[in-house]
């Protein structure tokens, strides 16, 4: 049996998890710094990596002691850690801690690219899954639907071209007064609000698989701007139900070209409520499985890091102790 | 006391440098002089703990730079020395850039007034002041200044002092011309001094940042991933 420790730490999250080959989760330990960082409106790098020194040690000594290991004696087969893409302040620290640990235990290291963690929440929670699978990852920093034949076999089928999903939200909550990140507020704000109340213009109707999000904001605040009679549960609800109707389109669309057996989601946006009850009505109505992972693996974490580490240690992709970090890494070019 | 085997990791300014000593000898290595610290620092230690014939297991203690210096190496070196000291069970010692750069000079035989100034970048130097003698005294606290200031107040005064580190280096026309000033070529905080600190109470280490985010933060955002 192999068991993997995962370190993650591209964002504001400081988190670890170790994940045995059964796909089980024996640990998984998040903490976040993004109470520091609501009042500047977005992650500041700087307090980012600061909170991710302070607490990266704690973080992966939590996560060992969760899963019964000794910190001195974990008996891993691997450690396996992001290095990118994400904030290179942040990459930095989880990966030069991953080497130390790596060189201490005599394990190897496993470099994984975050956005592939992503695709692996739906197998934490049903490990015998069905391939393949259609999977819409979008977060506030990526938005894109994947083809995936099995783990670790994956294809970028559809993109932005220019806004993620999730800066979309974080735009309208600003602009509304709802702080960051805007995600959950407009969420909670939307269930209280008329979907239909704002004409919103439908982008991106073409026959390819790419998503905008840049113009939605901007029609938001003009259409809100001509109708300040209108209540923000109803500008939340009408912006939430235009952004989840481009993203089911096009999840829709590719489902029309590509032959699966389930679609998922995966990254922060999923664990928006509109996003995953539509989700598992498309699935009901093309017959296919939805994986609609639990909002702990939705969000940034270390299992998921974890489980792309172990499928790639077992395929002998192990890194060596000069590995590098890529801010910019992306997905197409996952080996 | 018994022989401690530590290992010291020295990422503060753009070098990053490595020790080790055992009970025969001690070993400083430079790994890399231009920022690539965390793609040298894990390599350099593996290699350096397989010439001493040692596992990291075998190490006492591991004393590291807390700064101050450039954030970003500082916590590859941090990071670094955590994990490896959780890892391992060895003690941590934490000393600072300012303080390995005095032991430095004293060690070459600089004497008297000293001042350490590590290069801040954004136009500022991390300074400290020490006599040198038989031993390294402290007479003021870690700070940060503007270089001219730091010139201007020690050309005033007309004391005679010796400045030494990598913010001496980019600043030199400035320090060169204080009038009743030496400028030492010392510029990374010496490994070595740190393998001499090693005997020091272990116990937990912090950044030694004196900046506050906030301030370097300057609104710089970038939305979540
Ligand atoms: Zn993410």
């Amino acid at each position: 049996m192999s068991v993997v420790l995962g370190i993650e730490t591209s964002c504001d999250e400081t988190a670890a998890a170790v994940v045995d080959d059964g796909w089980r989760v024996r640990s998984s330990i998040v903490e976040s710094s993004i109470d520091q960082h609501r009042d500047f409106g977005g992650v500041v790098p700087e307090l980012a990596g600061r909170a991710h020194v302070a607490m990266i040690a704690p973080v992966v000594r939590a996560a060992l002691e969760a899963a019964g290991l000794d910190v001195e004696r974990p008996g891993l087969d691997a450690v396996a850690v992001t290095s990118g893409p994400g904030l290179i302040g942040s990459l930095l620290v989880g990966l030069a801690a991953a080497k130390a640990y790596a060189l201490s235990w005599d394990a190897p290291l496993v470099t994984v690219n975050h956005l592939e963690g992503h695709l692996y929440a739906p197998l934490l929670e049903r490990p015998g899954l069905a391939w393949p699978l259609l999977t819409l990852l979008v977060s506030g920093g990526h938005t894109m639907l994947v083809y995936q034949r099995g783990p670790g076999d994956h294809e970028v089928v559809g993109e932005t071209i220019d806004d993620a999903a999730g800066e979309a939200y974080d735009k309208v909550a600003r602009w509304l007064g709802l702080g960051y990140p805007g995600g959950p507020p407009i969420d909670r704000l939307a269930g209280e609000g008329d979907p239909n109340a704002l004409a919103l213009p439908v982008s991106m109707t073409g026959d390819d698989l790419d998503f905008s999000f840049s113009g939605l904001k901007s029609a938001v605040v003009r259409a809100g701007e001509r109708r300040p009679d209108l209540a923000p549960a109803d500008v939340a609800a009408s912006f939430q139900r235009a952004a989840v109707e481009q993203l089911t389109r096009k999840l829709r669309r590719a489902l029309d070209r590509y032959e699966v057996a389930g679609v998922a989601i995966a990254g922060g946006v999923a664990a928006n409520s509109a996003l995953r009850a539509a989700v598992r009505e498309i699935a009901t109505s093309y017959g296919v499985v939805a994986h609609v992972p639990s909002l702990a693996l939705c969000t940034d974490n270390a299992a998921m890091i974890a489980a792309a580490g172990l499928a790639r240690f077992s395929r002998g992709l192990v890194s060596g102790l000069d590995a590098s970090a890529d801010p910019n890494w992306a997905l197409a070019d996952v080996l | 006391m018994g022989v401690v085997r530590a290992l010291a990791i020295e990422t503060a300014t753009t070098a990053c440098a490595i020790g080790l000593v055992d009970a025969e000898r001690a070993e400083a290595r430079l790994l890399a002089a231009d920022r690539r610290h965390v793609e040298v620092l894990a390599v350099g230690i593996e290699s350096l703990l397989a010439d001493f014939a040692l596992r990291p297991g075998d190490l006492g203690r591991i004393v590291v730079d807390r700064g101050p210096g450039l954030f970003t190496g500082l916590r590859v070196g941090l990071a670094t020395a955590f994990a490896l000291a959780d890892a391992t069970g060895a003690g941590l010692v934490g000393v600072t850039s300012l303080e390995l750069l005095a032991h430095g000079a004293r060690d070459a035989g600089v004497r008297g007034r000293f001042v350490a100034v590590v290069d801040g970048r954004r136009g500022e130097v991390f300074t400290q002041s020490f006599e040198l003698d038989e031993v390294v005294t402290v007479l003021s606290a870690p700070a940060v200044e503007r270089p001219r200031d730091v010139v201007i107040a020690w050309a005033t005064n007309g004391v005679a002092v010796t400045f030494a580190g990598d913010g001496v280096a980019r600043y030199d026309a400035d320090f060169a011309a204080v009038p009743n000033g030496t400028v030492h070529r010392l510029t990374v905080p010496p490994v070595l001094c740190a393998l001499a600190l090693a005997s020091r109470e272990p116990g937990p280490v912090t950044p030694l940042y004196l900046r506050e985010a906030d301030a370097v933060a300057n609104f710089t955002t970038r939305d979540g991933a």
